[in-house]
């Protein structure tokens, strides 16, 4: 989801402290640092990290920089591998038969309960190895003029995992704009007295 | 703020500031002057809007939406206690139009259209002039609802003109 589409849903989050002067000339080196890892040929579920603003694939800015004008640009990159569930169920069981077999093999009945454990971890690794993850790229707009991100998403889950990623990478926290801290944010720290005594209107 | 105060103040402010919208754009044409007293813009909700009321197992949502729709359905559903919960928002300023789906939970920016970037007449060495022209739109935007979040907000800790505006929605309800 990008910027530059005809629509973008996006969320702002206000940085809640100045940013140091001297964290500037280091964002590139940052963004470098915590970039995306790619795990196409490694049994992992899930990876995130940041990548270039103008090509996802670019995850140490050999093609691009993170500049533009007053905007510090980049994505987060979130790779997620998914077996599909009935797929896991079918070979696991086609496992445990084996297992069963074998053990018949050696006289034995059952399969015990740590090792029926055992053989669902080895399917579900073998598993991995064989579905590609599926790629999502969120692209990240920071103002410095306002102090401000603009994140291309509105899921819950992507922005706490986008907060993470930040404080991680730049020490520096951050909280969603939504309409109390907007408020705040407007009228001053002051004004949170008035607001906090607000009670839902009654308009029929 | 306490957590659970601060959902609820969060989910009010929301609620009301888009009741408060939809109210001004149909009793007062949706239109606005800045803060700083510059060029009028308009701000006006249709085409999309969600109402919700009840509580646990008993809350009903109607989302109603349709091109040139009035929206009675939803305006009906405020008669019987339900509340904004998310619409569509239209902006305009300066012959210049962004369209936002805006939630009064989270404030969360849903498709938000800007003014169409020209993608000719760019200055070929600066290959972020798309971009720039993109976010000075966007950003063009947000000040904008800034500025009608700012007026709703003088509103609304005033308690005596909030009590004024409260009875004349009350009325726009009913009618």
């Amino acid at each position: 989801m990008g910027f530059l589409n005809s629509t973008t849903s996006f969320t702002r989050l206000n940085i809640m402290e100045e940013v140091p002067k001297d964290l500037l000339p280091q964002i590139q080196e940052l963004l470098i640092k915590y970039s995306f890892k790619d795990i196409d040929n490694v049994a992992l579920d899930r990876s995130f990290g940041w990548t270039s603003f103008d090509d996802m694939l670019d995850t140490n800015w050999e093609r691009s920089i993170c500049d533009k004008a007053d905007y510090i640009c980049f994505s987060l990159r979130l790779d997620t591998r998914r077996v599909p569930p009935a797929v896991l169920k079918k070979h696991t069981r086609l496992a445990l038969i084996e297992e069963e077999r074998q053990l018949l093999e050696q006289g034995k009945k059952f399969v015990s309960k740590e090792r029926r454990a055992e053989i669902r971890d080895k399917v579900k690794l073998d598993m991995m190895t064989r579905f590609l993850p599926i790629p999502a790229e969120f692209q990240v707009v920071w103002s410095l003029q306002r102090n401000m991100i603009y994140l291309a998403s509105t899921q819950q889950k992507i922005v706490d995992m986008f907060i993470e990623k930040f404080v991680e990478t730049f020490n520096l926290h951050l909280e969603p704009l939504s309409a109390y801290p907007l408020a705040l944010q407007i009228l001053g720290e002051d004004a949170s007295k008035e607001l906090d005594e607000i009670t839902a209107s009654n308009f029929i | 703020m306490q957590e659970s105060l601060g959902t609820t103040i969060e989910m009010t402010l929301g609620q009301e500031f888009l009741t408060w919208l939809w109210y001004n754009s149909e009793e007062k044409n949706g239109t606005y002057h800045t803060i700083e007293g510059q060029n009028p813009y308009v701000v006006y909700i249709s085409n999309r809007i969600v109402v919700r009321g009840g509580e646990g197992d008993a809350i009903e949502t109607a989302s109603v939406s349709g091109v040139n729709s009035s929206l009675k359905e939803a305006k009906l559903g405020l008669t019987i206690g339900k509340l904004v919960v998310s619409a569509l928002v239209h902006l305009e300023k300066e012959g210049l139009e962004w369209k936002v789906g805006i939630k009064a939970e989270d404030f969360a920016l849903n498709s938000f259209k800007t003014p169409a970037v020209s993608k000719e007449d760019k200055d070929d060495d600066n290959p972020d002039a798309l971009f720039l022209e993109k976010i000075y739109f966007i950003e063009q935007g947000l000040d904008l609802i800034n500025d009608c979040y700012q007026q709703f907000l003088q509103i609304r800790l005033n308690n005596s003109d909030w009590a004024k505006e409260v009875k004349k929605i009350g009325e726009w309800i009913n009618l």
